[in-house]
Parts: structure tokens; sequence; C-alpha cells
């Protein structure tokens, strides 16, 4: 434990009454319900923690390192794996901050098409979170219907890139491919099953008491906190703070799109506690719905990618963009020195500002209380260690 | 805790607990979700036909078409691409002696198909390439030295060839295309 | 038993040189291993199979279906290889108790078969404090997990046996107390006399009998199912946080019994709830002149009620529902079961002291509110198919169906 650098406590005797002693427990890497390849050092009195110190970089791939090697086109596939849960962020990431660099524009149907990419790798993401989290809570049954739902967008991004997890669909200037025919169709046949699917979810897990109670003022986080601890997405939209990077630096077709920013209103519980932050997560799929259908209604015709020069070297300079991924405000910081090669690219994520707040918010809750804590904020390993 | 809420949560938790029964007891009426993979398909049906024409699965090469202009080996980012191609003037171009493709590394992100001007190299629907040796998983194309496909002048097509040519070139079709034209 | 063992001895079946003693033993041996290994181990063995294929068809997918015709030889085939495993036991371990554990549980949960009526002569011994014997015998279980929680040597093992050991006592006291409305209303402990006093009839059972009966038949459900360690109360064995709880260490044949232990004693908290509520083994017809016929009816009868009560409500609820977490478990027990199980018991004896004899009309009352709960269900039932917008095309009310959604 020297790491972590912290003692136990151990007293002999106080006041006449039973010596006791705080029990180290390693949460460790192997571990069902950490998302990912997470570990915490927990020091807790019995049930009640007194610490949970996370310790990371079991993930740690040096995918930065990678992208100074592998030059600006043959960075996309590894953007993938920056947060494989929702890769099409990445992907939009990275060639938004090299479009930028190389003042590049974009085409309308390309930007359509992204957007829509977008919207489906929302959803995609969110399935995983919520079904992940009803499933550490306890319930098995809402995960695998998550993942059932999941499948009909896995088979649309099938068709539509060529792959279920690691997309590359995204090309610096605009996308890989365009919309195969009835591909439209197919997705808004998706939409119109999953909305009502989503209702049932709700029923059957949301609303549900047992799992209410679990969650509803449990690790409570005030706006003053959130935004001090730079939690971004649905964590900050979750104690009431309404910043979506959509809405207040738009990017993309998004001036052009309606939809609501749900915040959390502290339903069952506390505004900012873990039911809030799920419930956003829920509104959020909604949402997502909506713009999926103005995008496909109003998708433009029109090539979809722009005049990009295979041997790309975008002139010396820097730029930092971000844009609204699953998991919050994801930023690309991009730096170039006029080769063919990028010079440094730095990779800001929601998960890694999250599970900083991790110890300052467990003190006090229970052992149980940390999975459910771990599971509101949607850390997920490959996004925190890259 | 006052006896109306306590009342209330008496009610909230066997309401919300029977709808969620409801729920799971509608789902036990359903039919099931899996696909019975792989040997309790329907007669006939293989996965991999019914895959769509993009998907990414191990990668092929038609030596056929293949022009041997290395594109594919300089678009790997991973270097998993490796040919060997001399110009013979007595065979009429280039002769490629080796065509490997370490699949082991292969991380299935296309880069290499994009670039190919005949759509020699391109995805197959193929999954299923587990097997018991890292060494097996190299594939490696060329048997013995092949000349490299050269387009006629004429725009004319070898019959022979013309099959592979056409689903090659229909595979690069499929990506994106500039306005301006193809990308440099 | 006694008396047959008398009765065997008298015969001459069993040598006269042998001392009675030991011929009892023999016969306790014998209806031990019967009992275990021909009723316990396949009922257990086949509720995992039942178990799978309905969580298979909530989740929208089959359960096991490769292993025998339609995945019915599973079990066998986790028995087996669970039998094949190697033994491990930790360095660190508490060698002896680690090993002891399983078997104290076993005990726990195997003890109460001595006393389960599955029909009016299969009984083992008609103790005339029947329903108080298994009631402490289950409770043996406890020390059986805290043993198992300690010995394993690991911290995330000895919180699970801690939680379990507080769960189980805890919930000990409103699963007593909701016993004793049925106790009062029969004037005996003798599991026999319980089933007795019912009839076969659902408004003659002792469910319906007046309202604090129905009240506690609840309460009693909740107080088993936590006893029994199932979800929503499963937070020994917590597999999302605690790998496997109390059980993390244990591995092979050891891992079964314990597995085993928490399925069959699902079977007796569903006897028990028969016994208690549920008319037992009453069956419409007297059948005094066909002895087996009568015997296997009853048996039949109470094995489908103890077994739908029993196992698969806890299989629905445990598929259903998430966990609650430690401290609210307690919350639930002491400030919600444990009133209402006083305030129930309170009442049902009021009640039989203003209505000696019962009021038809109110067992009537209470059987038409039951029956409309189930008609509402079933048509909030309905409703969800109708607001998922399925259609005939993805409904197959065939269990065992492997048909596909189309598309």
């Amino acid at each position: 434990m020297s790491l972590t650098g912290f003692e136990v406590e151990v007293q002999r005797e106080v006041n006449g009454a039973l010596a006791t002693e705080d029990m180290t427990l390693s949460m460790g890497p192997q571990h069902p319900s950490t998302h990912g390849v997470l570990r915490f050092v927990v020091r807790a009195d019995g049930e009640v923690m007194k610490e949970a110190i996370p310790d990371i970089g079991y993930l740690h791939r040096s995918i930065e390192k990678i992208a100074e090697k592998v030059g600006w086109h043959g960075f996309i596939p590894y953007t993938d794996r920056v947060d494989y849960v929702a890769a099409m962020f990445c992907n939009h990431g990275w060639a938004m901050a090299v479009e930028k660099l190389a003042g590049i524009e974009v085409p309308r149907r390309a930007e359509y098409c992204r957007v829509i990419a977008d919207e489906l790798c929302r959803i995609h993401s969110h399935l995983l979170s919520v079904g992940s989290m009803a499933m550490d809570i306890g319930a098995f049954t809402p995960f695998t219907h998550a993942i059932r739902e999941r499948e009909y967008l896995n088979d649309l991004f099938e068709e539509l890139c060529g792959a279920r997890l690691t997309f590359h669909y995204m090309r610096i200037g605009g996308v890989g491919w365009d919309l195969p025919p009835g591909w439209t169709e197919k997705v808004l046949r998706f939409l119109d099953r999953f909305e009502p699917i989503i209702e049932e979810y709700d029923r059957l897990i949301s609303y549900n008491k047992i799992y209410a109670e679990r969650l509803a003022g449990v690790a409570v986080i005030t706006a003053e906190e959130a935004v001090d601890y730079n939690l971004v997405g649905p964590n900050l939209r979750g104690s009431g703070v309404r910043y979506d990077v959509r809405r207040d630096e738009p990017y993309s077709v998004y001036p052009e799109l309606e939809f609501d920013v749900p915040v959390g209103r502290g339903e069952m519980g506390t505004v900012g506690d873990c039911f809030d932050r799920y419930i956003v997560r829920m509104r959020e799929m909604q949402q997502s719905c909506r713009i999926l259908r103005q995008c496909l209604a109003r998708l433009p015709e029109g090539p979809v990618i722009a005049k990009v020069p295979r041997n790309l070297k975008p002139p010396a300079g820097d730029c930092y963009v971000r844009l609204e991924s699953a998991r919050g405000d994801m930023g690309w910081y991009v730096v170039s020195d006029g080769t063919a090669f990028p010079y440094r690219c730095k990779i800001r994520t929601g998960s890694f500002a999250a599970i900083s707040i991790v110890p300052k918010v467990s003190r006090n809750l229970m052992i149980a209380d940390l999975i459910a804590v771990i599971a509101s904020l949607d850390l997920v390993a490959p996004e925190i260690d890259r | 805790m006052g006896l109306g809420a306590y009342l209330r949560n008496i009610k909230d938790a066997v309401v919300t607990i029977a709808d969620g029964l409801a729920v799971t007891a509608s789902h036990m009426i359903r039919k099931p979700y899996t696909v019975e993979y792989p040997d309790r398909l329907p007669d006939g049906v293989r996965v991999q036909d019914r895959l769509p024409f993009r998907y990414r699965g191990i990668l092929e090469v038609d030596l056929e078409i293949c022009t041997a202009c290395l594109a594919c080996e300089r678009a790997c980012p991973i270097d998993c691409i490796v040919i060997d191609a001399t110009k013979d003037k007595a065979a009429g171009g280039l002769v490629m002696t080796r065509f490997d493709i370490d699949m082991a590394k292969c991380m299935y992100c296309g880069l290499c198909s994009e670039p190919c001007p005949t759509g020699a190299i391109h995805h197959t629907p193929e999954f299923e390439g587990a097997d018991y040796s890292l060494e097996s998983l190299v594939r490696r194309f060329v048997k013995a030295p092949v000349v490299a496909y050269k387009p006629k002048k004429t725009g004319e097509v070898d019959p022979a060839v013309k099959p592979i040519l056409d689903r090659g070139l229909r595979y690069v079709s499929e990506f994106a295309k500039s306005e301006a034209g193809d990308e440099a | 038993m006694q008396a047959f063992v008398d009765g065997l001895i008298a015969g001459g079946a069993v040598p006269a040189s042998v001392p009675a003693w030991l011929a009892y033993l023999g016969a306790m041996l014998a209806f031990g291993g019967v009992v275990v290994f021909g009723f316990v181990l396949p009922v257990a063995g086949i509720t995992t199979w039942v178990e799978r294929r309905i969580m298979g068809r909530m989740q929208s997918r089959i359960g096991p279906n490769r292993t025998g015709p339609i995945g019915f030889l599973q079990w066998l085939a986790d028995g087996i290889k669970n039998v094949l495993k190697e033994d491990i036991v930790p360095t660190a371990a508490d060698a002896p108790l680690f090993k002891l554990a399983p078997y104290v549980v076993m005990t726990g949960f195997v003890g109460t078969f001595a006393a389960l009526p599955f029909s009016s002569a299969l009984i083992v011994a008609d103790l005339n404090v029947g329903i108080l014997y298994v009631t402490a015998v289950t409770a043996l279980v406890v020390v059986g997990i805290l043993m198992a929680g300690w010995a394993s040597n690991n911290k995330w093992s000895l919180l699970g046996g801690v939680r379990s050991a507080a769960q189980i006592v805890s919930y000990e006291i409103p699963a007593g107390l909701s016993i004793f409305p049925i106790v009062l209303l029969t004037g005996s402990l003798s599991m026999q006399a319980i089933i007795a006093r019912q009839g076969w009839a659902p408004w003659q059972w002792n469910l319906f009998e007046n309202p604090f009966t129905f009240v506690a038949f609840f309460v009693f459900f909740v107080s088993a199912l936590a006893e029994g360690n199932r979800t929503p109360f499963d937070l020994p064995e917590a597999e999302s946080e605690l790998v496997a709880g109390f059980a993390t260490e244990y591995s092979g044949m050891r891992n079964l019994l314990f597995f085993m232990a928490e399925w069959g004693n699902l079977y007796v908290i569903g006897a028990i709830a028969t016994t208690l509520f549920l008319g037992g083994w009453r069956i419409p017809w007297a059948l005094e002149d066909a002895p087996v016929l009568r015997a296997a009816l009853e048996l039949a009868t109470f094995f489908v009620k103890a077994y739908v009560v029993g196992v698969l409500l806890p299989i629905w609820l445990r598929w259903t529902l998430p966990r609650i977490r430690v401290d609210q478990m307690m919350t639930m027990c002491w400030k919600y079961l444990v009133p209402v199980a006083f305030a129930d018991l309170l009442g049902a004896a009021g009640w039989m002291v203003a209505f000696p004899a019962g009021v038809p009309a109110v067992r009537a009352a209470l059987a038409a509110l039951a029956g409309g709960f189930v008609v509402l269900f079933l048509w909030r039932v309905r409703f969800h198919i109708r607001n998922a917008r399925l259609t005939r095309r993805d409904l197959s009310f065939n269990p065992l169906s492997t048909a596909r959604v189309p598309g």
C-alpha cells in the first residue's frame, strides 16, 4: 500500500473501548463492476468507507504518443480506441481538430452524416451506461435489454461503416462512406421501435423503489463542486448545471437543430445525486432520437468528403476543439509542426475529471454505494488512461 | 417520518415492484433475439453471406488485379503489409515476390483498401480467423512470383479478370469521393 | 419413522442380533441419503435449469439449450464438472473451518426435510413442534456462512459473511412473528395439524382466512426471501460487488454445495409457505380406499404449490429487482417488517376473539380480491406488450421456443 501512502489507524484502546482497525480493501483491477480496468484502494471501517483512492493506468496504451508516429490520416483508427464505447465522437474530435489546423471545409452532407453517426453513438453509449449501472445495482435483466437494443444499433453501424465497435467512420474532411441506400429507413424504423422501449425501461427499473432508494441522495455533487472538479456531460448536468457544448459552443450543424438539454432536478432525492445523473442519460437518449429524426428529414445532397491530400501537411500551429461526447465535453489539443506527422496530441476526456471526484464524494459512503457512484459517473477506463 | 410518508413508501414499493414484474412477465412470452450461431442456423444460411458489403473482416488480396503500387503498404499505420516488388523488363513490368499481411497485427481499419486503385486488397465478410499458432495468421498471398496487373491503355479488360476487377472497383466506389474526384 | 423401523425389526427384516439403536441409526442414514441424493440434489439441480431458462426468456434470450434436448442435462454437466474440479483450499485459510462450512449450511436446510409434510402419510416425523423445529434448523445456515466468510481469509468474503449473519438473524424475527397468526388459528405447532385445519379450495386456505393472515403471508414471504439470500436480499453474495461474497474462495464441489443449499432452501421456503398458508397437500377427494393414488395426488399438489411459490416466484423476483443495500435492508426489517408483523399478530388475535369461527364473507372477499389482483396484473402485462408495439409475430407462448424474432 506504499503507493497510496496512507497509514492505517492502529488504536489499541480508546477510553476503555474496544480497539478497532480500519480495513484496507483493494477493489482490484479485476472486478465485476469497475467499468474497465480500474482499481480503488478503499479504507473502510466495516461497511462505511473512510477513503476510496483511485489507481489508474492499467489501460494506458500511449495512444497520444502513437499519433506522432502514424500521421494525420493513420491516427483515426486509433481514436476509436480512445473511448471505444463512444468511438464516433473521438473520430469526430480528431477530424475537427485537423480540419481547423489545415483550414479544410467540410461539405454540408458530411456534417449531417457526422451528426447522425454521433447521435446514434450517443444512444449506443448511454444504453451501455444505464445497463451497466442497473447491473451493478443488482438488476441483471435491464442490462440484457439494453444490450439487445444495442444490437440493432450495431447492425446499423455495420451497414454504414463495416464495423461494430471501432468504426473509423469519419475522415479528415468528411466521412468515409456515404449512407447506404435504404439505411435512413432502417434508422427511422429503429427509432420507432426504440422510443417506447425507453419508456418500458423506465417502468422496469428507473422508478423502481429499490433502485431509486439505492441511488437517491447518494454522492450528491453540488453545482459548485461539479464545476470546481471539471465535471462535464451528464455528470455536470445531473448537478443542475445546464451546460452542453452542442448548445453553448455549437459545432457542425447543431445550431440548426432543436433539442432540449435535460438537467437533474432532484426528482427522487437531492439535485446532483446518482439518480439525477442516471435519469439525465435516459432523457438524453430521448433527445438524441429527436435530433436524429430532424437530421434524417433535412439531409441535403452533395459530396460527403472534401478534397484532402493524402500527404496532408497542415501549417505549423496548434488548436483546441471541443465536442459533446457521450461522456461530456471532450477536448482535443493538437499541435502541428508543418510535417506529415502531428507534433503532439492531447485528449481531454470527461471520465478523467470524473474519477478525480470519487475520493471526495465517497467519504462516509458504504462500499455498495461506491459501486453506484462509479457507475453513475459513467467512468470508462480507456478514456481515463488512453 | 409521518404515518403518511411511511404508508406511501410501502405503496410505492409495491406498485413499482409489481410494474417491474409485469414487464419481465411480458418478456416471458416474447420471442428471444438469440441467433444460434453457428450450428443451429437455418439450413443453407451462412452468417458471412448475410453481412453487409462494407463489413471489415479478414483482408483478402486479388493478385490478378494488384498493380503493386504499394499504396496499401504506405497507408497501413501498423506496417502489417509487406510487399516485395521489383522491376523486371523481361516480364513486362513489376514482379511481386512477396505480399504478406500479418493479420495478428491488423486492426481492420480499412486504411489499406481505400487508396487501392483497383480494389485488389479488400475486406471480406470472413471473421472466423482463430488458429492455434501466431505464425499461421500471416497471410502470404504470393506463392510464385507474379506479374503485377497493368490496366491496358485502350481501356479493355481481359475477360478472365473482368469479374474480379468489377467487384474490386465496386468495393472501392463505396468509399466517399470528394467533389473534385478521387483523393490525391 | 421409529414405528416403521420397529416394524421392520419385528417382521424379521432386520436380524435380532443388531441392537435397536444401530437399526435406528442405519434407518436415519439411509433416509438421509435418499432425501439428499434422491430428492434434494435433483430438485436443486433441476431448479438451476429452470431458473436459467426462465431467466433467459426474461432477458430476451434462450437459456442453456445445448447439453441435452432442451439443455436439460446442463445441471448434470455442471455437477459433474464441479466434482471433477481441483479442490483449492487457500494456504492462509483456516482449513478445518473452511472445509466444514458448506456442510453446516447443508445441514441447516436438509434437516428441515424431516418435518416437511409431503402428504398425509408421507411425513418423516410429525413433530408436535413441527414448525418451530423447521424455523430453528434453518437458522443454522448463519453459522455456516459466517464460518465460510471468516475462514476464507479474504476481506471480501468476510464482508459477505458478516452481512449475511446480520441479515439472516434479523429476518428471523419477522419470519417467526408472521407464523404466529397461523399457529394461533390452528392452536398447534404441528405441521399436519395446520394443514388439517385448511381445505382444498382457495377460499378455505389460511391465506384468505382473515386480512391479518393475508398480510402475514407477504411478511413471511419477504422474510423468507431474505433468509434465503435471494435478490433483492442477495448482498452476501452480491456478484457485482463482492464477486461471490462468502463463497468467493470456494471452488468445485464445496461451491456447488453452497449453491445447492441456496436453491434447495428455496424449495423449503415454498414448502413452509404452502403448509402454513396455501392448504398444503389438501385435495378435493377423500380417496380412503386408494392410498397410493391419494399419496401421489397429495404429493403432487404439495410439490406444485411449493414449487410455484417457493421457486418460480423468487426466480421471477430475482431477475426483476435490484439489490438492497445493507442499511436499507436493516431498516426494512426493523422499521417496516417487524412493526407490521407485530400489528398483524395483535390483529389476528383480536380477530379470533371477535369471530371465533371466522367470517365466510371475509374469506370470499379476500379470495376475490386476490383474484382481482391477478386479473389487474395480467391486464398490465397486456399493456406492456401493446406499448412496445409488439405484434403476434414477436410473441411466442411456448416457453421452450427458440424461434427468433424475425428480422
